[in-house]
């Protein structure tokens, strides 16, 4: 790689974000964003669009002004710098390829514009599309390339210049599903050999557990949870977390809880340990329970649709008002409009503040 | 038949020449050749008429040249030899207004253009109709009143900062840039007629009249709000990730203008020169009241020739519109090939 990356290059840094707001007009788009990224790490950003992802993403790069709050990139404090001062690269969800320019201009751009020497930057250009395989597309314009491939060149010209910071805006969501599953794995390669620290945007549950270290879920403009893709799996911050990881997501029971017990309007089960309320929510998730025969599990409900998508079978309950969905073997057999128990491992069980929805840490029978 | 034939085939797409039957061909090819015919008949009538006599001309249809009549030189001698000087200056005159007219026109219009598609405006309503206000109580009392102009446009600087301080900030009604470009292009929906005058008395008082600068800087206003128009919508096709992505790169503003914005709006500035060029070309009635003989146009020498003692001179009216055709088919030819469609394929998705 080219000399420059000896001093100021291609030293990987660590981000402290602090209390980060972003105001259009009278709408908050963000609010109070703290976040300390790790060097090296590879961050995610999950949440449903308009959750303010993005435009965390565009304030890191300096392409959003900051409303208020700070951003430190290493020892700099980045909050007023131009973009170009961050060192950073990064990859746009519609690749933002130079549509005038070949591959090898466009993976080279970074480096012509810091003016690097001609043989350099041929030999950095030729190395960064080995990297991504497109070595024989170097004279191609992006409009002759597949998907796949114009994303391995927006790649190329983000990992060319060893920059310090990498950031992701959905760069998969332009991609066919099995396209999307190579180029993830081959991103996550590709980052942990690099070792720079990435923050990386997805409303992709999938893309965000496979690849982060850390996932940070969002909803309107707020920090659910950060922590790493197991913990938010185990244990969700509240019912939004909860309800938005796991696929089919979590099964919700509203009601109130007397004396450890918790009762909806159609049935009730003891919740030995549970704080009384008047209004929480019970979660269990789709794979931790089983159908069982009525009376024998902790609640009752009929049997709505029954789905089989081949390596398993996806039975969809209808209790009250809410549906229930239950994972079972691809060869279990039921009826619809028949009723079935479903049975759940009293530790596989979620209790929520039915007010706040945050998780009630509930000592009970889990420890 | 070699090509098989495609299974779907759209309705609005033709069949391939080589499947069509033979009466079919027949209609077609008759429809296209008289529509040709229809549209070429002018240009080989203005040709043939300037090497007409004045006999030829008088006594004809005449059509055909050693046929019907006897073709001469005269016209073209009358312009280019005897009457060079004049035709000449008005030949220039009219390259040199039009080009300069359209450079000014492109170049200011495009970057405002440029930055009304990236950059958000937010003017105050008050602050600007205050401007406006004070514009006029200055001419008012320049023009009228007597006042000395340099104590007038002092004290209505001075009134203007103070207004927009003090009151400006009361009422917060702002104008977008929506609203500033229907502004610009409201100026082009006021026929032309209606400012001649005006525009008129103005150079007259500098006195300017006769004068390129005057026609070039007339033209370059009038032109303006299409320069403003089409490369605003132009602009806006080119997606801004390009720009950010560049920015992020560490290209400099004029970095990113020249390596990415000019080479992607080639296709629009070609199809604006183009067309703004044509506009200049071809005006008649502003050029008509801005000069007289120094800063003479093309089209005002041609109108003056149906206006001589000798009657309507056909032949040299001829010669000279046909000179005039020629810059604009040159220029219509060299820009052609930038006009292309599908430059921005690739640049985003897929």
């Amino acid at each position: 790689m080219p000399n420059q990356t000896e001093e100021t290059r291609g030293t990987t840094k660590t981000i402290s974000i602090r209390d980060l707001n972003k105001f259009y007009g009278s709408f908050h788009a963000l609010k109070d964003f703290s976040i300390d990224v790790e060097a090296g790490e590879f961050l995610v950003l999950l949440g449903p669009s308009g959750c303010g992802k993005s435009t965390a993403l565009r304030m890191i790069a300096g392409l959003e002004s900051i409303s208020s709050g700070t951003l430190q990139i290493g020892e700099q404090d980045a909050t007023n710098v131009l973009p170009k001062y961050r060192d950073i690269a990064m990859v746009f969800q519609s690749y933002a390829l130079y549509p005038h320019k070949t591959v090898a201009e466009n993976i080279g751009f970074p480096l012509k514009v810091a003016k690097t020497p001609k043989a350099e930057m041929d030999a950095a250009v030729r190395a960064a599309a080995e990297q991504v395989e497109l070595g024989e597309l170097l004279d191609r314009l992006p409009g002759q390339l597949s998907g796949g491939q114009r994303q391995r060149v927006a790649l190329a010209r983000a990992i060319i210049r060893r920059p310090s910071v990498f950031l992701m805006d959905e760069p998969l969501s332009n991609l066919d599903a099995k396209l999307r599953g190579n180029m993830r794995a081959e991103l996550k390669r590709m980052q942990s050999e690099l070792g720079i620290t990435t923050i990386y945007v997805t409303h992709d549950q999938i893309e965000a557990m496979t690849l982060a270290h850390r996932v940070a879920i969002m909803k309107d403009g707020e920090l659910q949870q950060l922590a790493t893709p197991k913990e938010v799996y185990s244990q969700p911050a509240n019912l939004f977390v909860a309800g938005f990881m796991g696929s089919p997501p979590m099964n919700f029971l509203e009601g109130g809880v007397v004396n450890g017990e918790f009762g909806t309007e159609e049935s009730r089960f003891a919740l030995p340990g549970a704080p009384d309320t008047a209004h929480a929510v019970v979660g269990f998730r789709p794979e931790d329970c089983t159908l069982v025969a009525p009376g024998a599990g902790l609640v009752d409900a009929r049997v709505y649709t029954v789905e089989m998508t081949g390596d398993l079978v996806l039975v969809t309950l209808e209790l009250g008002g809410a549906h229930l969905v239950v994972k079972m073997d691809k060869d279990f057999e039921i009826d619809t409009d028949v009723t079935a128990g479903i049975a759940v491992q009293p530790d596989n069980l979620f209790l929520f503040d039915g007010n706040s929805g945050d998780r009630v840490d509930w000592t009970g029978p889990r420890s | 038949m070699s090509t098989p034939a495609r299974p779907h085939r759209s309705i609005f797409e033709p069949p391939a020449i080589g499947q069509m039957s033979l009466a079919t061909k027949i209609v077609l090819y008759s429809v296209l050749i008289g529509w040709s015919l229809f549209v070429l008949f002018p240009v080989y009538w203005l040709l043939i008429t300037s090497f007409k006599e004045a006999t030829a001309v008088n006594e004809g249809p005449f059509f055909i040249p050693w046929v019907d009549f006897q073709p001469s030189l005269h016209a073209w001698k009358e312009l280019f030899v005897i009457d060079y000087a004049d035709t000449l200056r008005a030949y220039f005159n009219s390259i040199i207004i039009s080009l300069a007219a359209t450079a000014l026109s492109v170049l200011v219009g495009s970057m405002a253009a440029y930055a009304l598609s990236r950059v958000e405006y937010a003017p105050n309503l008050i602050t600007i109709l205050f401007f406006v206000a004070l514009l006029a109580l200055v001419a008012v009392s320049v023009g009228v009143w007597g006042i000395d102009w340099r104590l007038a446009a002092a004290v209505g600087v001075a009134l203007f900062f103070f207004l927009a301080r003090a009151v400006g900030n009361l009422y917060q009604v702002r104008l977008q840039n929506g609203d500033i470009l229907f502004w610009i292009i409201s100026q082009r929906i006021l026929a032309p007629i209606v400012v001649v005058v005006p525009i008129y008395m103005m150079f007259q008082s500098v006195r300017m009249l006769d004068t390129h600068l005057a026609i070039i800087l007339t033209y370059t206003v009038v032109n303006m709000p299409i320069v403003v128009w089409l490369m605003y919508d132009f602009f806006n096709s080119i997606p801004r990730d390009l720009e950010e992505s560049a920015q992020l790169d560490g290209a400099t503003m004029i970095g990113i203008f020249r390596e990415i914005v000019l080479p992607l709006s080639r296709a629009g500035l070609a199809a604006t020169t183009l067309l703004v060029m044509i506009l200049s070309w071809n005006e008649y009635l502003l050029a008509l009241f801005l000069s007289t003989s120094r800063a003479q146009t093309m089209p005002i020498l041609v109108a003056a020739m149906n206006a001589g003692e000798r009657g309507i001179l056909w032949w040299t009216m001829s010669v000279a519109i046909i000179v005039m055709i020629i810059p604009v088919v040159v220029l219509a030819v060299i820009l052609q090939k930038y006009i292309s469609k599908g430059l921005l394929v690739g640049a985003v998705k897929g």
